[in-house]
């Protein structure tokens, strides 16, 4: 029952925080439109896009598993999380050392916040990307 | 590593959503066991043994290192 509570709780706290980084993604894809950064706009709909289709996803699947009384995480799934995140984080820190090289010459980013923006957004594709492998690999 | 799960899971009748609710897990979880693609953790082996009225040494037959 307390283990059903907190999957409960946790399906929530899902829901609100991608709910916010979606409409955050739509926020930054209008301001970037607004200011004719085309390339800005595209990502920022790309990242929003990729996060909603991961967050129906894990909703649907956890509210499957929730009503059939299996728990939302177990031993496996906490192990594929851990390697999938520790994974992502390894990965985005070259990402975002080849964004500093790049930025003044290849890459030119609107702002501070705009090149930020896009390395937190590729650093969930990243994260998505390694959980789906991990997920289908032995651990 | 091996294991003999799904013998002693048809061996009680048991579909892998039965032997994963009673253990607790997710029925991935017991699929990728039979599969032998996930080094469980002592204490799951022990529940999995426990469930299917057997031991870790019946369940899990692990291959000598070359």
């Amino acid at each position: 029952m307390k283990t059903k509570n907190k999957d409960k709780i946790r399906m929530s706290a899902i829901l609100i925080v991608s709910l916010f980084v979606i409409a955050t993604g739509t926020l930054f894809s209008l301001t970037s439109f607004m200011k004719g950064d085309i390339a800005g706009g595209v990502a920022g709909v790309f990242i929003a896009i990729t996060i909603l289709v991961f967050a129906i996803f894990v909703f649907i699947r956890g509210n499957r598993d929730m009503k059939k009384g299996f728990p939302l995480h177990d031993e496996r799934s906490r192990k594929v999380l851990e390697k999938a995140s520790s994974k992502a984080f390894y990965v985005s820190l070259y990402l975002l050392l080849a964004i500093g090289f790049l930025s003044d010459d290849l890459i030119k980013f609107r702002d501070v916040s705009q090149a930020t923006g896009i390395a937190v957004g590729v650093m969930a594709i990243l994260f998505a990307v390694f959980w789906a492998y991990y997920n289908r690999m032995e651990i | 590593m091996k294991t003999r799960i799904k013998e002693f899971r048809a061996k009680y009748n048991f579909t892998q959503e039965d032997l994963a609710r009673k253990v607790g897990v997710r029925r991935e979880t017991i699929l990728f066991l039979e599969k032998g693609k996930y080094n469980p953790s002592l204490k799951l082996a022990h529940d999995v043994a426990r469930a299917l009225k057997t031991t870790i040494d019946e369940l899990f037959i692990f291959e000598k290192r070359k």
